[in-house]
């Protein structure tokens, strides 16, 4: 699920013409580690959506990998 | 001129004038509810509905049956309605157009798809579908291309333009690319009036066509790389924007982008934050329809060019605008874009729910060569287009998904 997880966050990054992250903590912030902005963040969330069937910014702030993975695992 | 009514190469059907007459003068029962798949059969229908002064219901060949509950409140259509009509006999052309111009209660009623996306039946009388038509010796030779469904408004207004003025009518409404390019140059047709989508998936059509004279556009705003397109394949061939819609019909037409109304008009039509509204007296009836103040809006969103004379052009549709974190975000203006690149044919631009923002945008391509890989789309795009703007989705499709009329569905 990480692995899908990078793939996600590299697609995001690839399309916006920004280098690939190598890999990912869970401590790893999307805002100021990743440099995501608010359109990624929604590109980010309808991928994931798509892959894992939850909408990770439905009930709440997500910040950083970690809190993704909260989300995904606790369906 | 040879005595040609309408030619379908998919059925292998020549039907001529005379051959129409005699298969009207056959004709001895009715169905006002007319779900039939054969275009002839379709025009026969609607011309003994002429004849017989009753009204006629064209519903489309693939409406469902609860579709068809849904807008006529009847599921028995097939048999239930059927009437014993009595024709006297038509014996020419001269005499089949007279009765047809003395009708006084006919009504054509037709589907739309409404706001809520359940069809609604709109009715017009024989003036108000034939509007727009122009009925005259200098349109004796004509030879017209049928590119829409023939129980739209679009269809029947082509049908109407050709069988009034004698022409012959070709099928190239869902048929190959290959077919209708044929039927263009075989046919040797000097008409084509289709919805701008039509036109953008005929391409690449790698051949200079003269004989055309005339290409109409309508339904959907026609961007100007199509329109460039068009012209260096139809050399010859003048160009005409149409504005209708199955509401009030054709409403204008011009030779580019700008309408202008003329000043005997100018009470028919107005603009209230940036939306065209119709005056009621150029619609058709239905009890479905949005009216303000007893006006119609449109849900075209326009852009006022001058005031005097006044000339607008469209912009939109105002439920198509993409609203991303507070931003509008016009697909048209997307698909323009993404057509520029030289080997996407066609777009298609949607929104996609996001909860961080409203929407984000999306788009489905196609194009015969995928070497341009989806990352050096963006590299284009970004160049091209506010970031907002930018599709966050890009997906290489097949097809490009379209409604009953042949437009681009949005939905």
């Amino acid at each position: 699920m990480e692995n899908k997880l990078l793939e996600i966050i590299n697609t995001v990054l690839l399309n916006r013409g920004n280098e690939e992250l190598k890999d990912l903590t869970k401590n790893t912030q999307l805002r100021n580690d990743i440099g995501f902005d608010s359109l990624d963040l929604a590109e980010l969330t309808v991928r994931i959506e798509a892959e894992f069937g939850i909408d990770i910014f439905e009930d709440g702030i997500v910040l950083t990998v970690g809190d993704i993975i909260s989300k995904i695992t606790a369906i | 001129m040879p005595d040609i009514f309408y030619v379908d190469t998919l059925n292998g059907l020549r039907i001529s004038y005379s051959q129409l007459i005699d298969d009207l003068n056959k004709i001895k029962s009715f169905n006002p509810y007319c779900h039939q798949q054969d275009y002839y059969s379709i025009f026969k229908s609607l011309l003994i509905s002429l004849l017989i002064d009753e009204p006629i219901y064209l519903l489309d060949s693939d409406l469902s049956q609860a579709e068809i509950q849904h807008v006529i409140e009847t599921d028995k259509i097939d048999t239930a309605y059927i009437i014993e009509v009595s024709i006297d006999k038509i014996c020419d052309q001269t005499e089949l157009y007279s009765r047809i111009n003395k009708v006084k209660n006919w009504q054509v009623y037709l589907c739309t798809s409404g706001t809520t996306g359940l069809p609604k039946m709109i009715s017009h009388n024989f003036n108000s579908i034939t509007r727009m038509v122009k009925r005259s010796s200098k349109h004796s030779q004509d030879i017209w291309g049928l590119a829409y469904n023939p129980t739209h408004i679009a269809g029947i207004q082509v049908f109407f333009q050709a069988f009034l003025n004698s022409n012959a009518l070709v099928r190239l409404f869902n048929l190959s690319n290959d077919v209708i390019i044929k039927s263009i140059i075989n046919e040797k047709l000097s008409h084509i009036s289709a919805t701008p989508t039509y036109y953008r998936l005929l391409f690449p059509i790698n051949k200079i066509i003269p004989g055309v004279r005339r290409i109409t556009s309508g339904g959907e705003k026609l961007d100007l790389i199509t329109t460039q397109k068009l012209k260096d394949v139809f050399i010859n061939a003048t160009f005409m924007n149409v504005y209708a819609s199955t509401e009030a019909g054709s409403v204008l037409a011009s030779e580019n982008d700008i309408f202008t109304i003329e000043n005997e008009h100018i009470g028919l039509f107005k603009i209230l934050n940036q939306e065209l509204y119709i005056s009621p007296e150029l619609m058709g009836k239905s009890s479905s329809f949005n009216l303000k103040e007893d006006w119609f809006a449109t849900g075209d969103l326009v852009e006022v060019i001058s005031e005097k004379p006044f000339c607008f052009r469209f912009v939109s549709r105002k439920n198509e605008i993409i609203n991303v974190g507070g931003y509008n975000v016009n697909p048209h203006e997307v698909e323009e874009i993404l057509r520029s690149i030289e080997t996407i044919k066609d777009a298609r631009v949607y929104p996609k729910k996001s909860s961080v923002l409203d929407n984000i945008v999306c788009a489905d391509i196609v194009s015969s060569d995928k070497s341009l890989t989806i990352p050096e789309i963006y590299k284009i795009l970004r160049s091209r287009l506010q970031e907002y703007k930018i599709p966050r989705i890009i997906s290489y499709v097949e097809t490009i998904q379209l409604t009953r009329t042949g437009k681009q569905n949005r939905s």
